[in-house]
């Protein structure tokens, strides 16, 4: 075990250097992995619309938070859609998926009444704005991840 | 990250599930109490531990607060004997790791809590890993690092306890 | 005391392993369903919302957060608790003060846990303070061992009473719907030949890592008439805090420590005018992590003498047929979603009280029962229950 422990220069206090290691497993559950499946297998983003409200969600999700409905009403929405605010990251860390600057944008798909959250490339720092509209571009091998879009690019 | 689907042999739904083993470094200062602890184990060889003006209860790790009395334990340290006796004891038999950096402990290795020589009680490793060969009562020994530089990690500069015989 | 406060919902998951089937909030949102229908109330009732989780245990940060859609929480007030093994106890007790306090008519308590999300044991050994490490690394199990080598040294007890318990707790595990390990063992030999995790525990003497959610709806004494038919009176409870006892975390071998569990028993029982224990209390449920442990706490909540633990194992005492039950529902070793495990304490006394508990309903007429949670540096939150006031 490589602990490092080193006195404080000119104080009675020791700093003890360690990190934490422990396996997690996220599940995403029946709605979560149907959600992710049919990215992968059919490059489709899936939501799912609450019969009360009538409320679109994306990505789908298994209970209304409004209406607290148990919902079960899967509907395709596009792979198009609107920014509706973006930021740029310029001090990207190890665990974030690419390499810095990553342009995060929250994006309205057509059919949608949510924001779903991703990332923005093929896009020039200049031209981006809000209320420009997007297509999500996939990769060309998928595993069942929110990854498999690769970003959203916008529209010619 | 990695993503692992659990696809079943069996028929049934396809659920997935995704590993993600993140290492989280941290920094961990011991403050001047376990410092002196620190200290006196990396200069001179020595457990110690302080004394509550009130009750003269001895404590280690040691606390700027005195539990009992709820005072102000002042800065009295007294220097604990390395011998004791093993007064509870469990032997890892399951393997575990290490939860710091993903490392298997080295298996076996009992685990004690040990009655030093002036009462106040210690938890720390045996050398002893012959389950067999342990009994509550056995007398034992303080085992140090011996190379300066490898000590500095407080209490786990003793490297044991050693059974002895008397 | 304030307002009277009553159980009026009580909703559990069923208990497993693994369930990948859901995510942890929409697992959460079984038990707060299943509560709601035990009520008859709709979620836009509850006022407030309390969450009880051990967020280290699963690596999920701030999950309450993550979930309030789920639980029904969107918009009300609440918050989450994290006290270690006493978390869902905790959460009740806060859910408890709220209504009592008069602040909310109808509050909900949730205590949830999905371990096949993270390494409980590691956490607990890589959250501890870093000089004393390897000294921890076993986790809980470490400790319990410890004190089971104290136990037979100190009382006599052997390692078939222990055993004893743990046959006890897999034959109400069996009738319980909801528990989690259901072995089907037939005698203690299955439990003896069992192989040893940290000696002297057993792979059989400690509990499994559970997923799943227990959900309690608590409302004012004038509220609770009008919900349910058979409304739980949560009499009584006491919060007791510790450190580390310096020479055994949860177990004191020199006998000079004070208990938590002491300290909570005495003042309800003082409170309650309860002298003898066996007889004016019906049964318990009590948060007993190891079999060993089940036998410390005969003795630290005054079932039976000082050392006489094992006589109640013995004698069958405390079986679901029983004089006084102890755990009917398999209890903490059959089942252990952390944060969830001390709420499901409460609600199995409550529906032994009720009589709802089904096949694991105890011979005894349940009128008054306790629920204990143990966790951390040895802290322990008890309730009082009662079917009238």
């Amino acid at each position: 075990m490589a602990t490092v422990t080193e006195k404080l220069e000119g104080m009675d206090v020791w700093l003890y250097h360690g990190q934490i290691y422990i396996p997690n497993t996220f599940s995403a559950g029946a709605v979560g992995s149907r959600f992710l499946i049919e990215l992968r297998d059919k490059k489709r983003i899936m939501g799912m619309r609450c019969p009360t409200c009538n409320r679109v969600y994306v990505p789908a999700r298994s209970i209304c938070k409004d209406c607290f409905e148990q919902l079960d009403e899967w509907v395709e929405v596009s792979d198009k859609g609107t920014v509706l605010t973006y930021a740029t990251d310029y001090e990207t860390k190890s665990i974030q998926p690419t390499g810095s600057p990553i342009v995060y944008g929250i994006i309205q798909l057509d059919g949608a009444d949510t924001g779903f959250v991703h990332m923005l490339g093929e896009v020039d720092p200049e031209q981006l704005r809000v209320g420009m509209r997007v297509q999500a571009v996939f990769q060309k091998e998928r595993e069942g991840s929110i990854l498999d879009i690769k970003y959203f690019k916008p529209l010619a | 990250m990695a993503k692992e689907s659990a696809k079943k042999k069996t028929k049934g739904p396809e659920y997935i599930r995704i590993k993600y083993n993140a290492h989280r470094p941290y920094d961990w200062s011991t403050g001047k109490y376990l410092g002196k602890v620190y200290a006196e184990a990396k200069e001179n060889k020595k457990l110690v531990g302080n004394r509550c003006p009130q009750c003269k209860d001895i404590w280690l790790p040691p606390t700027p607060v005195c539990p009992k009395c709820k005072i102000d334990m002042g800065w009295d340290w007294v220097e604990l004997p390395q011998t004791g006796t093993l007064y509870q004891y469990t032997y890892l038999v399951y393997p575990l790791w290490d939860p710091h950096y993903g490392e298997k402990w080295a298996n076996p290795y009992p685990s004690a809590v040990i009655l030093l020589d002036n009462g106040v009680f210690y938890r720390h490793w045996l050398e002893e890993t012959d389950k067999e060969k342990l009994k509550t009562g056995m007398r034992l020994q303080a085992v140090w690092k011996e190379d300066y530089d490898e000590r500095g990690q407080g209490v786990q500069d003793i490297l044991y306890f050693r059974t002895i015989e008397e | 005391m304030a307002n009277r406060v009553a159980i009026v919902g009580i909703g559990q998951t069923y208990h497993t392993s693994k369930r990948d089937d859901v995510n942890q909030p929409e697992m959460v949102a079984e038990a707060v369903r299943s509560a709601l229908t035990d009520a008859q109330l709709s979620i836009r009732d509850i006022e407030s919302v309390f969450t009880g989780n051990m967020e280290t245990f699963e690596g999920i940060f701030l999950p309450d957060h993550g979930m309030a859609a789920e639980i029904g929480a969107l918009g009300k007030p609440g918050f989450k608790v994290n006290t270690g093994g006493t978390t869902g106890a905790s959460a009740v007790a806060e859910g408890f003060y709220m209504v009592s306090s008069g602040l909310y008519d109808i509050s909900m308590v949730i205590g949830f846990e999905k371990q096949d999300c993270g390494d409980t044991t590691a956490a607990i050994s890589a959250a501890a303070v870093p000089v004393w490490a390897k000294g921890a690394a076993t986790g809980a199990i470490g400790e319990f061992a410890k004190q089971a080598l104290s136990y037979m040294e100190i009382t006599g007890g052997t390692e078939e009473h222990a055993a004893m318990v743990r046959v006890k707790a897999d034959k109400g595990a069996c009738r319980n719907p909801y528990a989690h390990l259901k072995l089907g063992l037939q005698s203690i030999d299955e439990v003896l030949q069992s192989p040893y995790l940290v000696w002297p525990l057993r792979l059989l003497d400690f509990c499994p890592q559970s997923c799943g959610a227990c959900a309690l709806i608590l409302a004012t004494e004038k509220k609770a008439k009008k919900i349910h038919k058979k409304p739980v009176w949560l009499a009584d409870v006491e919060v007791v805090h510790q450190e580390p006892f310096r020479a055994g975390v949860f177990g004191d071998p020199t006998g000079k420590e004070t208990y938590t569990q002491h300290v909570a028993c005495e003042k309800i029982y003082k409170r309650n005018n309860i002298t003898d224990v066996r007889k004016q209390i019906d049964m318990a449920e009590i948060y007993e992590p190891s079999n060993w442990e089940e036998l410390n706490l005969y003795e630290h909540l005054h079932f039976c003498k000082k050392g006489e633990s094992w006589k109640l194992i013995e004698k069958g005492i405390t079986e679901i047929e029983g004089e006084f039950p102890v755990n009917p529902s398999g209890g903490v070793i059959s089942t252990n979603p952390i944060g969830a495990t001390p709420v499901i304490r409460v609600a199995e006394a409550a529906l032994q009280i009720r009589g709802d508990a089904g096949e694991h309903q105890v011979t005894r007429d349940t009128k008054t029962a306790i629920a204990t949670a143990l966790g951390g540096p040895n802290w322990t939150v008890m309730f009082l229950l009662k079917r009238s006031l």
